[in-house]
């Protein structure tokens, strides 16, 4: 097999933030230094290799980019200043723009100018929308749940929801196709059940990043990663309780306060209702990761921080200004300004919406999918190959063929 | 001279603990004779310092017997003008490499007293040389190139005349041809400006130059070398005391090259030094029609590295690739450009050439063994890269560069070996039938550089590859022609800014030769050393085994066969003294005699005694300090062995072991350098023409009935400290199996 060398794809990956790529000249180094390459799936090294040498199909065949979680230990190793852990995150940006179909993740990574008019042109449609629908304006005191109720929300909320995922969804399902090729279906489906919890799992713990010798970096994203998730399904699944369109709703969960009648205003919940303590707890985890995250990107703090793409920027600052603008709704709420927090609520969303309909399905945030699953399915193939071996082992002659794949 | 003996023993450093002070101080008074036996607790301290000045002044004393430290330290101390100062090493041979206070260290240390006063009694001081013509210190530079116009340069501004002969028309050599260089700080590719040092080295009143000029004829040697210059049709002779050769290089011959690099398949298929002329002659462009460059592709060690083709790395091949590939990415951004290699060597800082070129989008693959596959003007390189295990395939290339090496201009010529023995062949057949040693013949090729009426050959001796150098690691500039001095790429492949520092290098070391020369004083690397070898003619034979033998051609020879030696040429190893069969060649200060008396001079037990005696000679160089070493770190090695330092093994006299067996001595050990391709003998061949030398010395034990055990050669790197107990107290093991010297006594 003879392979054609595609100068371009460096140049390409300029574009996605590829600086010191070139400048590798394959000591290995990184990988001998990464705690978290293996034999069966090695890197940064050749994953350089790869983006020198332009070999696109090779890279998008590749998961090793989400198995990888920037800890820096390869960059600051590096003899040369390639910065091997930098190239890694050009590639997971690239990756993400190839396994989106639609072209837009690639706009959104390859032009400022895209990016930041996708926000501001989403952020103003919500804006406009929410102008146009709503419910009864309460000027005496500050009911979000009369100027927009939880149940109207709901149904907004899961529109959002089913446009995302389907996104989302069919890019991850490009993903599994390009990195497991005709393995996708060659591997039986009981070892794909058998694998799944390892799934959850690695959704919900990041484990593998506890190798890596920086651990704060973990324990960060951790503290992002579960106040995100607490928050989104406050607001997503028990805005109104549960699902109200099915009636399916628990009042004591209901995460946007009711309107009581008698009281001419949205009911408090006590200070140490769990909802509330959810609350603070999702806005006070986000506020430390964003703003260490943010701190650590202006002052280059360390090698997963020096270098930051126009879509790095823009995620942590949509997700400070959405935890900002939902503290201020929430005080402007309890000190019962209505036209304050009315506007206020319209900027939270105005910024809210934009972050998760852009960045979940067609940039950074995606990788909430490709990481857990990529470190899942590499379970899935290591399980599948042992099997095949030890097939093998007790049938020698069987199928050679087979044990080569 | 009237000699006045003083034997002055330290008894500082733990010698005074080891050994009987007294006893020692009446073996000095009774055996050596000495006027004044003096001992002093820190000889080497001011007050020991002074009081041997003192004796001189008021004693009278001339020859001082200095038994301390070895001689490899405090020499600087213990240097007293217009005296013959001998050390006898007792600390780190005697005191503290064997047994302190015991009877064999004693008679060690007695015996050492004995060789030191045998050997300043057949001493004399040495008398510079002279020699009758006056003595020029103008040097002469062969080639202007970057090396060359350098040398001329620095010479001149050190305030001497300069010689410059370049066989092309115009100076700047092969930098002539270069538009673009890559020198320091190689953070990119720079103007070529040797037009700038042309011009310095025209306009520079000390400095002669002739162009389109070639060497006819080279006589004598440093200080009194006569150089007949051809220049259009006129001959002009200067006299010149040393030499600078920067003759430079040729590129490899691509006809040669393997037929998959595609040479001559293609017109776009071209070497490196095309490319050079391409650009300097109106740009980078597509050689076959003159289109401009879409893909370019270079294939590294184009038969560099290859036993069969050009065996050694040219350094400058990868350098000069990356400095192409930039200027192309410089010229044209959009043009894609490979690089394959098989490992990138970019000595020093040229490492960030390699970078920069990367970072300009040079794609780098590793590969052993590209093919070139070319059809009329397209071509295509197919390469195995080692790093993914696949094959690369780079199409559509608008012109492949092939880096080929350098070779120096020395490696071109026929051997003159050949041409000696065509001469011979003219000669009377009884002569060829003589017995001679197979003395191994240098590697001089017949290159028509500096014509050079020496008697071993008219050019350098190469080492390897042809290239003239005499030790590239240890002694740069050195060749084996004493007082010539090589600079540039003729010395080792190099890019401009190495040659640059070479020129200046040469031109120092050229300076140094003709300043120690007009004193009479060696050079390297015996620098300093007045003594130089005397002849006794009269009982010559002509057996023309010092002018064969001489590692530095230092002898040339009449019609007759007479040696003509030129003392400025030699380098005072006396390789010559120790090849003489009837011992004509003596120094003043280092003689057959001299060495003889020594040997005899230990005294050799009786036989009922079971004391066997051990003589080792050991080269001064290497041997002489590991055994230093050994002491230095306590390791104690046989007692029966007494050390006698040679210059180089290489003038070890076969009569010195006939003279140590009829002694009664139980064997002799000889110490030398390794020899070979990784030689590290400071002069060249000494210890490997001992060693051949040595293959007769056992017939005559043979016949002698003596067995051929009691000598053995052992070579000994001065790092091979570690292992000098092991071959001292084998070789005593061996004699005690061979038994007692029968001629004991006799």
């Amino acid at each position: 097999m003879s392979i054609k060398v595609d100068p371009n794809l460096m140049k390409d990956l300029k574009h996605f933030g590829m600086k010191d790529g070139s400048k590798c000249f394959h000591c290995g180094n990184c990988t001998a230094v990464c705690p978290l390459s293996e034999t069966g799936t090695p890197f940064p090294r050749k994953l350089v290799k790869y983006a020198q040498m332009g070999l696109k199909e090779k890279l998008l065949q590749s998961s090793e980019p989400w198995l990888c979680y920037y800890c820096g230990n390869c960059s600051d190793n590096c003899p040369r200043g390639a910065d091997p852990g930098e190239t890694m995150m050009v590639l997971r940006r690239y990756l993400t723009s190839q396994y989106d179909w639609t072209g837009f993740s690639r706009k959104f990574y390859t032009s400022e100018k895209f990016e930041i008019m996708a926000v501001i042109v989403t952020g103003l449609i919500v804006g406009v929308l929410m102008l146009l629908i709503h419910g009864e304006f309460d000027w005496q005191h500050a009911s979000l749940e009369k100027a927009w109720p939880a149940h109207g929300m709901e149904i907004a909320d899961l529109i959002m929801a089913s446009i995302l995922s389907f996104f989302l969804l069919t890019n991850v399902y490009r993903f599994i196709k390009f990195t497991m090729g005709d393995l996708l279906t060659k591997i039986p489906l009981r070892i794909y059940a058998s694998q799944a919890k390892e799934l959850v799992l690695h959704f919900l713990t990041q484990k593998r990043w506890a190798k890596c010798e920086d651990r704060t970096q973990w324990v960060i994203h951790l503290l992002m990663m579960t106040g995100y998730t607490t928050a989104f399904i406050l607001v997503a699944v028990l805005l109104a309780g549960g699902l109200a369109v099915l009636g399916l709703t628990w009042e004591p969960l209901r995460f946007q306060r009711p309107f009581d009648p008698v009281l001419g205003r949205d009911i408090e919940y006590p200070l140490f209702h769990p909802i509330r303590l959810l609350g603070y707890y999702a806005t006070i985890a986000v506020l430390i990761g964003a703003t260490y995250a943010l701190i650590g990107r202006f002052r280059k703090s360390k090698a997963p921080y020096k270098n930051s793409h126009g879509t790095d920027w823009m995620f942590l600052v949509l997700l400070e200004l959405t935890v900002i603008t939902g503290i201020s709704v929430h005080i402007l709420r309890l000190l019962d300004i209505p036209f304050a927090t009315y506007a206020m609520y319209i900027l939270h969303l105005m910024i809210a919406v934009p972050m998760l309909v852009l960045e979940v399905p067609f940039s950074k945030w995606s990788h909430l999918a490709y990481r857990p699953i990529a470190a899942y399915l590499k379970g899935v193939k290591e399980k599948y190959f042992a099997e095949v071996q030890g097939q093998t082992a007790e049938a020698p002659a069987a199928e050679p063929a087979q044990a080569e794949a | 001279m009237d000699k006045k003996l003083a034997t002055y023993i330290c008894t500082g450093c733990g010698i005074g603990d080891a050994l009987d002070i007294e006893q020692l101080s009446k073996v000095a008074q009774k055996e050596c004779k000495a006027a004044l036996v003096k001992t002093h607790p820190c000889l080497c301290g001011q007050e020991g310092v002074a009081m041997l000045k003192g004796d001189i002044q008021n004693e009278g004393v001339n020859c001082l017997m200095i038994a301390a430290c070895s001689p490899r330290v405090m020499y600087d101390v213990f240097r007293f003008d217009g005296c013959l100062v001998d050390r006898v090493n007792l600390r780190e041979q005697v005191a503290w490499s064997q047994k302190p206070g015991d009877e064999d260290t004693q008679m060690m240390a007695e015996d050492y007293l004995r060789i030191s006063a045998a050997k300043i009694g057949k001493m004399d001081p040495p008398e510079p040389y002279k020699p009758e013509e006056e003595i020029s210190k103008d040097i002469l530079i062969v080639g202007g190139g970057v090396a060359g116009l350098t040398a001329a340069k620095e010479v001149s501004k050190a305030g001497y005349k300069a010689v410059l002969v370049e066989r092309e028309k115009e100076l700047g050599g092969f930098q002539r041809k270069v538009a673009k260089i890559a020198t320091f700080p190689y953070k990119g590719i720079k103007d070529n400006d040797v037009e700038s040092l042309v011009q310095d080295v025209s306009k520079d009143g000390n400095i002669t130059v002739y162009t389109g000029a070639k060497i006819e004829k080279t006589v004598g040697g440093p200080g009194v070398f006569k150089v007949s210059i051809a220049q259009s049709g006129a001959v002009k002779e200067h006299k010149v005391g040393a030499i600078v050769m920067a003759a430079g290089w040729k590129p490899y011959d691509p006809a040669q090259l393997d037929p998959k690099l595609g040479y001559g398949q293609s017109p776009n298929v071209i070497t490196n030094v095309q490319f050079e002329e391409m650009v300097k002659n109106g740009g980078a462009k597509r050689p076959s029609d003159g289109g401009a460059l879409a893909n370019v592709a270079f294939l590294q060690c184009a038969g560099q590295r290859d036993p069969e083709k050009l065996p050694y790395c040219s350094s400058v091949c990868c350098t000069t690739s990356l400095k192409q590939a930039i200027f192309i990415k410089e010229t044209s951004p959009e043009a894609n450009v490979f690089i394959v290699f098989k490992e990138m060597r970019t000595p020093g800082q040229a490492e960030d050439l390699y970078r920069r070129a990367q970072e300009e989008g040079v794609i780098f693959i590793r590969c052993q063994d590209p093919q070139v596959k070319a059809s009329g003007a397209g071509v295509t390189v197919e390469a195995l890269d080692d790093l993914l295990g696949e094959t690369v395939v780079l199409e559509d290339l608008d012109l492949v560069v092939l880096a080929t090496g350098m070779v120096p201009v020395t490696a071109f010529g026929e051997d003159y070996a050949q041409v000696r023995a065509r001469m011979r062949a003219g000669e009377t057949e009884q002569k060829k039938e003589e017995e001679e040693l197979e003395v191994p013949q240098d590697a001089i090729l017949v290159s028509d550089i500096l014509n050079l009426e020496y008697r071993q050959g008219p050019e350098l001796p190469g080492l390897r590859y042809g290239f003239p150098d005499s030790h590239f690691i240890c002694f740069p500039y050195e060749t084996r022609r004493t007082g010539i001095y090589a600079a540039g790429c003729v010395r080792r492949p190099m890019g401009v800014a190495a040659a640059f520092e070479d020129g200046a290098g040469a031109a120092m070391k050229a300076i140094q030769c003709v300043e120690m020369v007009s004193q009479g004083k060696a050079v390297h690397p015996r620098a300093g050393d007045m003594s130089f070898p005397e002849f006794f003619m009269q009982r010559c034979t002509q057996c023309k085994r010092c002018t064969e033998e001489c590692p530095f051609g230092a002898i040339n020879e009449d019609e007759k066969g007479n040696p003509l030696p030129q003392p400025t040429r030699c380098r005072r190893c006396g390789v010559c003294m120790g090849a003489c069969p009837e011992r004509i060649i003596s120094f003043k200060n280092y003689s057959v005699g001299m060495i003889g008396e020594m040997i005899k001079s230990i005294e050799v037990p009786e036989e009922d005694e079971e004391k066997p005696r051990i003589v080792v000679l050991a080269c001064e160089n290497d041997a002489y300090p590991a055994l230093d070493m050994a002491g230095l770190r306590r390791m104690s090695y046989n007692a029966w062995v007494r050390v006698i330092p040679m210059r180089c093994l290489g003038s070890m006299n076969l009569i010195f072991i006939a003279d140590a067996l009829s002694k009664g001595i139980d064997g002799v050990l000889l110490l030398g350098c390794k020899y070979g391709d990784d030689y590290q003998c400071h002069f060249v061949k000494g210890s490997e023409l001992a060693n051949i030398r040595l293959s007769k010395v056992k017939e005559t034990l043979d016949r002698l009935v003596l067995e051929s055990d009691r000598v053995r050669f052992e070579t000994v790197a001065i790092s091979d400290y570690d292992k000098l107990p092991k071959i001292l107290d084998d070789f005593a093991e061996t004699l005690e199996g061979v038994g007692p010297n029968p001629y004991k006594g006799f």
